[in-house]
């Protein structure tokens, strides 16, 4: 006797979304499933993305990072053509992070310039994201709108500054990236928002936050589950493709302490780490996954069942 | 009057469209009909034609058609509908004139700027729709006292707006010495028939951040009547084409306040004379508000300060609490009758007072928008106890006449008056309650006989509402408010806030559920619509429960708002008691938040209760409520109502005290509070049982609950 498997139908489906390269590169398209990650059932056009993150800051970087970006790590623009040519990012996530106050204090005019100069130098799909800093990012996306000569999507939008950076977007043919701090609520509220504002839906992901593993993966796992099952049971706002950024993992103190050898070689420890972060997200259902170790990017980009 | 304004504004329409077409025929001339018609850096053509119309303009030609649309839509009867179709054929007409002049560029001398670029048009949108730039003052003619008139541009100009000059009032400010350009937000566009290019900016704001396409005229004039929040000041005597300007901009949805004796209409075109009263009267017209970034007051003022107490020995100044009649009162006004800011303090004031001093109080915030509502005055005035607790260093307990606020030492050390402490209700009531509330004034009264007089008419405003909210069935209302804060944690939880049942947490009511949905629309509370009744008894609606179905994505098919054993709500964790079943009494249990035993006859205590009855569960025997619940009328509805309370705790019965004496005697059980049972009495069922028995409790005479 067979036991037929049960098949979940859901009434909705995921926006596709596309990320547009410059010229000579590929887009990037996700979303468009009708069905969760790693369920058998439905359709799944479009495999999840797997980008990595160049930060312009300075700071000191965790062992496994220093070790793999080599001599990069201090120029933007050499590393970004290095993520996109060599290590097979499909994206980059440009942080400004050089812009904060406490990150190095760059000028707005430098960071646009940053932007401007690695838009120049690869030709993938990128999302810029500002530094954090309330007073900063409210010069700095504007100006960013302004000097990227192609569309990018902006990071990220929230609750207080959606109109800046929804307008910035709107001025001149941007994407955006809503972000909710880990609350379904919010992160519908958000889309709401951004489309009241009049951003069209297919130049929206949600960015749910995520959190490293131990350090709050767990809440970010169930918020992707719930957005995707929200947004396949009909709710529009919800049914749009889910950025996760995989940063806090190289916040963990398990990730860069080097000074604890009983807990194994820091340089793979720190891999790891991102990497056991990015397995559960894209179980979740994250349509992005945006990685700092060029390792995990082949580590993702080959796994068949992404 | 009317009559010949109308007729006039039609008359100027037929001069600028004669003045293009002259213009026209002489470039098609010279130039010949494919020759290229349009404004310098803009992806946008002729943008009024381009937004407005279906019509493509690259060439004089095309330039021809859209002067002949323009034509058409001029009708010689002098009506209020043909002079706003005749202002819609001016700035067809105008813009045509407007991109012929523009043929090598800025045609205009320095500071005029003429047709503003896409680029400047990008960079400012932002800050329109980000906020930052809350509107657009368009200021047209020629100011009959200039300085008045450079007085309200700068006035503009401070509040953050973009500002265009057109006609002689872009010279008369240069000359005011008012500064002009980028930097400012302040362009002077150039001669009256320049203003287009303030019409042909904002249609193309539209195109850009409307998300609005070629020839789709309603969203078009949609999206500049409420959107781009534009107003003009038409400053001195018009003539026919200034008048057809005009006509143009109320067609564009654009209010116009006109310091000349100009005929009124509601909403589009109103008097007022230039200067304060005319920023005021734009800013009202577009619900333009001006940002407070900080609270200018001594101390210091936040969330963070909230949960401070004041002990009597760092008290300086007292007021009420038993100390001395105090009262506050949030009442609202027509619009005319409330002078925003307006922060008066009648009689004497903390430096009067000696350390440790009382004094009466009579608070009374007067607020009027809108959208404001009378039943929305409990709402705000319910704010009042955070808001003077956010101040470092002021303390506020009780509401409406049992008030009590204490200011320390610090505070007064720090200089603090009670016109701080009205600045602090000002500004936050401005904060919180942007979307109702446009103007905002706070009187505070000290002097015995006036807080007498305002306490006797804030009682008889309490009563009021009270009266209103005993109205306030679910029966009278069409919709209940949804509440979904809780879905952060509790995921498939939905709250229905109807009149007779208060959300589950205590804190929302259903008038709290409404203003909340005002303030903001995309917020956790929705208004609900009943729909059809399916069970009055048992309280379900076909709305209710559609609505809960598609909230909790599908996995609650709906409730029944009166009952505990039939389909209950769901409980999300917030709840302040909790009510369980005691199948040996054939009744319910009660028991709150703070009750900190563990034995309850049900052999659990409240936070192991929880733990079973949270996450947005539903289970039949089991419910999260909010305290006042117990008191309404449609408590356990479908199980019989209150009688089949038979134990609560008694920090619970002493909360609800007379009410609850009160609600039993409405039902014709005045001795059934006393039949209630609590911990001291019996803390198992079968104590629980004896006690009932003894007291001859009704709830065991009732039908069995399983």
């Amino acid at each position: 006797m067979t036991v037929p498997l049960p098949k979940q139908a859901y009434p909705g489906r995921i926006l596709p979304v596309t990320l547009p390269a410059g010229p000579g590169g590929t887009p990037v398209t996700v979303g468009g499933q009708n069905a969760l990650s790693l369920a058998p059932e439905g359709e799944k056009p479009n495999a999840a993305a797997i980008g990595m993150e160049v930060r312009t800051g300075g700071g000191d970087l965790p062992p496994a990072l220093a070790k793999a970006f080599e001599c990069r790590a201090t120029d933007p623009v050499s590393l970004a053509g290095a993520c996109a040519n060599d290590w097979g990012a499909q994206f980059l996530f440009l942080s400004l992070d050089g812009c904060h106050p406490d990150g190095g204090g760059q000028p707005v005019e430098e960071g646009a310039r940053i932007v401007h100069e690695v838009l120049a130098a690869v030709s993938c799909p990128v999302i810029v994201g500002g530094c954090g800093e309330e007073e900063t990012d409210a010069k700095l996306f504007p100006a960013v709108a302004e000097s990227a000569g192609r569309p990018v999507f902006l990071s990220y939008a929230d609750e207080k500054n959606y109109r800046l950076v929804g307008g910035a977007a709107l001025a001149y043919g941007h994407g955006v990236v809503a972000w909710s701090p880990i609350d379904i609520n919010m992160a519908k509220q958000a889309n709401l928002l951004l489309s009241d504002l009049g951003v069209p839906p297919e130049r929206i992901l949600i960015d749910p936050l995520t959190g490293g593993l131990g350090y709050g993966l767990e809440y970010t796992y169930s918020i992707v589950e719930r957005i995707r099952l929200a947004g396949l049971s009909g709710d529009a706002m919800l049914a749009r493709p889910v950025l996760c950024h995989l940063g806090d993992a190289w916040k963990a103190r398990e990730a860069v302490d080097a000074s604890e050898t009983s807990w194994g070689d820091a340089v793979l420890r720190g891999r790891r780490w991102e990497e056991t972060t990015g397995w559960a997200c894209l179980a979740a259902g994250a349509d992005l996954l945006v990685f700092r170790h060029p390792g995990n990017v082949e580590a993702f980009r080959e796994a068949a069942w992404r | 009057m009317t009559e010949s304004f109308h007729s006039s504004c039609i008359q100027g329409a037929k001069s600028v469209l004669s003045l293009a077409r002259a213009s026209l025929s002489h470039q098609l001339a010279g130039r010949g009909g494919s020759a290229h018609l349009g404004y310098p850096d803009t992806a946008y053509e002729l943008p009024v034609a381009f937004g407005l119309t279906d019509l493509k303009v690259s060439t004089l030609a095309d330039g021809e058609k859209v002067l002949d649309l323009a034509e058409g839509l001029l009708r010689n009867a002098p009506t209020l509908e043909n002079a706003l179709e005749a202002g819609a054929a001016t700035l067809l007409a105008a813009d045509v004139l407007g991109a012929l002049s523009h043929k090598d560029g800025n045609p205009f001398s320095p500071p005029s700027v003429g047709f503003v670029p896409d680029s400047i048009l990008r960079k400012l949108g932002i800050f329109m729709v980000d906020g930052t730039v809350p509107g657009v003052a368009v200021a047209i003619g020629r100011a009959t006292d200039p300085a008045a008139a450079a007085a309200m541009v700068r006035q503009f100009q401070e509040i953050g707006l973009l500002v265009f000059l057109a006609g002689d009032v872009a010279q008369q400010m240069e000359k005011a010495g008012v500064k002009l350009g980028d930097d400012f937000k302040t362009f002077p566009l150039g001669p009256l028939p320049a203003v287009i290019h303030a019409v042909n900016f904002a249609v193309r704001a539209g195109l850009t951040f409307g998300g609005i396409g070629r020839g789709q005229t309603q969203a078009m004039y949609n999206y500049l009547s409420q959107r781009v929040k534009a107003f003009v000041c038409a400053l001195g005597p018009m003539d026919e084409i200034g008048l057809a300007v005009i006509a143009g901009a109320m067609k564009a949805g654009f209010p116009v306040l006109a310091d000349r004796n100009l005929p009124e209409i509601p909403g589009a075109l109103l008097r007022s004379p230039a200067g304060e009263e005319m920023v005021r009267a734009g800013m009202e017209a577009r619900g333009i508000k001006a940002k407070i970034v900080k609270v200018p007051i001594p101390i210091a003022f936040g969330p963070a300060y909230e949960g401070e107490r004041i002990r009597k020995s760092d008290t300086y100044a007292e007021f009420g609490g038993g100390r001395g009649p105090a009262y506050e009162l949030v009442v609202s006004a027509p619009l005319s009758e409330v002078r925003d800011k307006e922060i008066v303090v009648v009689g004497p004031d903390i430096p009067d007072m000696p350390k440790g001093g009382t004094l009466p109080l009579g608070i009374v915030v007067t607020v009027s928008g809108n959208r404001m509502q009378k039943d929305f005055e409990s709402v705000l005035e319910q704010r009042i106890h955070r808001i003077v607790n956010y101040g470092e260093g002021t303390m506020h307990v009780a509401p409406r006449d049992t008030t009590w606020i204490r200011v320390s030492c610090e505070a007064q050390a720090k200089g603090f008056r009670l016109a701080d402490l009205g600045m602090m209700l000002y500004a936050k009531m401005h904060a919180d309650f942007e979307n109702i509330v446009d103007r905002v004034s706070v009187t505070i009264h000290t002097r015995e006989e006036d807080v007498q007089r305002g306490m006797a008419f804030a009682k008889t405003v309490y009563a009021e509402r009270d009266a209103r909210a005993k109205t306030l069935t679910d029966d009278t209302v069409e919709e209940f408010y949804s509440c979904t804060l809780c879905q952060s944690f509790a995921p498939n939880h939905v709250c229905i806030v109807a009149p007779e049942r208060l959300g589950l947490c205590g804190a929302i009511n259903w008038l709290d559920g409404k203003a909340g949905y005002e303030i903001t629309p995309t917020g956790p509370n929705q208004p609900v619509m009943k729909g059809a009744v399916l069970d009055p008894v048992k309280g379900a609606w076909d709305g209710v429960n559609a609505f809960v179905r598609e909230h909790s994505r599908n996995t609650v098919p709906g409730f029944n708002l009166y009952s505990i054993m039939d389909a209950p709500m769901t409980s999300c964790g917030c709840f302040e008691c909790i009510l369980a079943l005691i199948p040996e009494a054939n009744g319910v249990m009660a028991v709150n938040r703070e009750f900190e035993g563990s034995e309850t006859p049900c052999g659990m205590g409240f936070s192991t209760l929880a733990g079973s009855v949270g996450g947005g569960a539903q289970t039949p025997g089991f419910m999260g409520v909010g305290k006042h619940y117990l008191l309404s009328k449609r408590f356990l509805a479908a199980e019989g109502g209150l009688p089949r309370l038979v134990w609560m705790t008694k920090e619970m019965k002493e909360y609800l005290g007379a009410d609850l004496a009160a609600r039993a005697a409405e039902i014709g059980m005045p001795g059934l509070v006393d039949m209630i049972a609590d911990e001291t009495v019996a803390v198992t069922p079968e104590q629980l049982l004896l006690h009932l028995k003894k007291v001859g409790h009704p709830a065991l005479s009732m039908p069995p609950l399983l």
